[in-house]
């Protein structure tokens, strides 16, 4: 059956996780572990953290994550398209055409609106 | 049978993750409890044989979802996310009961109908398999050709007979972007940040105004000597 | 509905019939393929291509390279390995514990799932689902996330920021890389890898065509961004962030991140080879030379075929990665926001005209009995050559306009000018 197939990758996936977690393994039994207030602190350039860990995050990057959502559910759309379209005729053509152009007109939004700028 | 147990501990493991994504105290960890509950779901569409859903499962959840949210997370909480998000007592037994109650409505209506979709079976009785039953190993009925090879079929009947929800979507997906943007762009324009730069700016071209001034009386003055 | 067949129906599992169970023979195969192969022979490969790489960007800058530990520096990654085992294992105090394990092990689990599917020769695929190319591109979306754990784990402000610069980048370019793949399932007809490496078996590579060459190149481009290599390393660039979104993990853990980035590379270049190169098969004049073993699978037609296919699969993969260390050591990174409108505003609508091209080819050479090769190269080549000039032009104005803006924003400071961009447009 073709599902038996994801039982290879679920030996894959159990297999990976070894061979990532292993060394981590072999390193707590060998490595030398001499703990001390400065090595356990975080890392700046060696100053010591001022200020809270906080930063006030811009808004592109949720806007360059939105596109992408939208990006990526146009190739769930394209991908069935480019495998039926042997059997299709030129009318499924057009209809990806008008697709495409519909989500083009957000990017051309985007784009004029200067939002896919990285201020 | 042991698809039986496979079913019952991924089902299991799927509660676990839905009630840590609820019951989490840090926001990141209940986006990752939620993230793996999503491949949880990609597994259960992998025991119903649907591996082009189970793909475009992780694809989109997994792949754009959970960093949209987790980006979301980043842009309306301080400090990394660790912001506790805690149901107030006395709320936390109502919404509990409503859930259970959701849940209960949910479960009966499917275990206990007597009557399928017209033309099929009742939930209950359903005995098929999508693609084998005992003799069809070989993929001979239309219904196994179509399950084993989902994306061409889903191809042609999103282009064919789905053809008005198909660019529906497309539409509705470009008006959220849209919309997302005029809020963005709004946001954008409010931004502190960028007011501090045009009132600094504006300083600096009054102070550079003055140097320029300072500096010119300074040089006639000093050229009269 | 009558409560005695509400409460007489507390199975809430449909009936299921018996399938057929899985072949024990089969598991044992599945479980030497894996100790031998993807967990003995893909490492090794992935540790001498980090040996590589330091020998070849050596020469690239006219010295060495590692020469000293073993003969011509072949101990070097062995080396290297037992360093990264020793070294103290420091997490700062207030990192997250648990997610500064998951991130790098969600990053190499996902570079090792993308090499489950490829087919490595004729019948050497480790399994073939009938939608290999979208599980592909599936798992390889994962390894944004993992990303993003581990600079938000580490509890420090530049990790954090490296890393969601980082999955900006990663993000933006997939994209183009998942687009630039559409021709190649249009000409084939059906997402499994197999399927693909057939196709080219009958038809030729799919990289000598006009779509086929843009596609190759978008993909190309955009697995160089999809693994962080220059000229797009700016989340790991040393000078920039500190070290980015890894800053925190020394030792193995470090190790981690940079297996991960190697057989992401690896499995990259495969990817590429096997959608546009042909897979294993030979350069045009022999393409089809063998098929008449191809498809029959006896064990000598199997063996024969493949001591051929797997050899010249290996060997394009090391030009194609060859090609990603020459990048390397030749260009410039790429400052963040020409990076980031270099994939939204060139590559995206490139691909999505890519599809478009590549439906044309698809009439003019696959659908009719006998393929017109000279028309379908005229039209398609056109279309090539008329969308990408465009679409500079498009960037380039696009691009004058944006730097005229920012330089006439005011600075603050005392009025100086501020610092010209590097535009050649002057």
């Amino acid at each position: 059956m073709i599902i038996y197939n994801y039982v290879f990758i679920g030996m894959l996936l159990l297999g990976a996780l070894g061979f990532a977690l292993a060394p981590l393994v072999v390193v707590a039994l060998v490595a030398p572990s001499k703990r001390s207030r400065e090595k356990s602190s975080i890392y700046e350039c060696g100053v010591l953290t001022t200020g809270e860990t906080w930063i006030r995050f811009r808004i592109q990057y949720y806007i360059y994550a939105l596109m992408f959502v939208v990006f990526d559910i146009e190739t769930v759309f394209l991908y069935p398209w480019a495998v039926a379209y042997d059997g299709l005729g030129l009318f499924a053509l057009i209809e990806m055409v008008v697709f495409l152009i519909i989500l083009s007109v957000g990017l051309v939004y985007a784009w004029s609106k200067g939002m896919l700028r990285w201020v | 049978m042991t698809q039986a147990i496979l079913f019952g501990v991924i089902s299991v493991l799927g509660l676990i993750t839905a009630l840590g994504t609820v019951l989490a105290r840090n926001l990141v960890h209940a986006a990752l409890m939620l993230v793996a509950f999503f491949f949880l779901v990609a597994c259960q569409f992998l025991l119903l044989e649907a591996e082009f859903l189970a793909a475009v499962q992780v694809l989109v959840y997994i792949g754009a979802v959970a960093i949209l949210l987790m980006f979301g997370i980043m842009l309306t909480r301080n400090i990394l996310g660790d912001d506790t998000t805690t149901v107030p007592k006395s709320t936390r037994r109502l919404s509990m009961l409503i859930a259970l109650g959701v849940f209960a409505v949910l479960a009966l209506g499917i275990a206990t109908q007597q009557q399928g979709p017209p033309g099929r079976k009742p939930w209950k009785e359903l005995t098929e398999r999508p693609a084998v039953g005992p003799d069809d190993l070989d993929r001979k009925t239309p219904k196994a050709q179509i399950v084993n090879d989902m994306a061409k079929f889903v191809g042609r009947d999103l282009l064919t007979r789905y053809v008005i929800a198909f660019e529906v979507a497309g539409i509705l997906l470009t008006a959220a972007l849209v919309g997302a943007i005029v809020i963005a762009h709004q946001e954008r324009d409010d931004d502190p940040a960028t007011r501090v730069l045009e009132s600094e700016a504006a300083a600096a071209d009054d102070a550079a105004a003055a140097d320029a001034e300072s500096s010119r009386t300074l040089l006639t003055s000093s050229s009269t000597r | 509905m009558n409560a005695s067949t509400g409460w007489a129906a507390p199975i809430l599992l449909a009936q299921q019939p018996e399938i057929p169970a899985l072949d024990f023979w089969l598991i044992v195969k599945w479980l030497l393929i894996l100790a031998i192969v993807f967990f003995g022979i893909f490492p090794g490969i992935v540790a001498y291509m980090v040996w590589a790489e330091r020998k070849i960007a050596a020469r690239f800058q006219d010295r060495i390279g590692p020469n000293r530990v073993g003969p011509l520096g072949l101990l070097q990654p062995i080396a290297d390995a037992l360093k990264l085992i020793t070294k103290e294992n420091i997490v700062p105090a207030t990192a997250d514990k648990v997610v500064h394990i998951v991130a790098p092990v969600m990053i190499l689990v996902s570079a090792f799932l993308v090499l489950a599917v490829i087919p490595f020769g004729s019948g050497m695929v480790a399994i073939n689902p009938p939608s290999g190319a979208l599980y592909l591109i599936a798992v390889s979306s994962m390894s944004p996330l993992g990303i993003f754990l581990a600079g938000w784990s580490s509890r420090n402000k530049y990790s954090l920021l490296g890393a969601m610069r980082a999955v900006a980048q990663l993000v933006s370019y997939e994209v183009p890389q998942v687009l630039s793949i559409v021709p190649v399932i249009l000409w084939t007809g059906s997402l499994s890898m197999v399927a693909i490496f057939d196709r080219q078996v009958e038809y030729g590579w799919f990289i000598f065509s006009p779509p086929g060459l843009l596609g190759f190149a978008l993909l190309t481009i955009a697995n160089i961004a999809e693994v962080n290599r220059a000229p797009f390393d700016l989340p790991e660039a040393e000078s920039e962030i500190i070290a980015g979104y890894h800053t925190e993990y020394s030792g193995m853990r470090f190790g981690l991140f940079f297996l991960a980035e190697y057989l992401s590379v690896f499995g990259v270049s495969c990817l590429g080879t096997a959608l546009f190169l042909g897979g294993g098969t030979l350069p045009p004049p022999f393409t089809n030379a063998l098929q008449e073993y191809v498809g029959t699978y006896t064990t000598g037609s199997f063996l024969l075929t493949n001591a051929i296919y797997v050899p010249v699969f290996m060997a394009k993969v090391g030009l194609y990665i060859f090609f990603m260390f020459w990048v390397r050591a030749t260009l410039p990174r790429l400052r963040v926001d020409r990076l980031m409108n270099f994939a939204w505003k060139f590559m995206v609508p490139l691909s999505v005209i890519n599809v478009f091209i590549a439906a044309v080819w698809y009439e003019f050479v696959f659908r009719p009995g006998q393929p017109r090769y000279l028309i379908g190269w005229t039209v398609t080549g056109a279309m090539v050559i008329v969308s990408v000039v465009v679409m500079i032009s498009l960037y380039r104005a696009s691009d004058v306009i944006e730097e005229a803006e920012i330089a006439s924003r005011p600075l603050p400071g005392r009025g100086r000018r501020p610092i010209p961009t590097g535009s050649t447009a002057r």
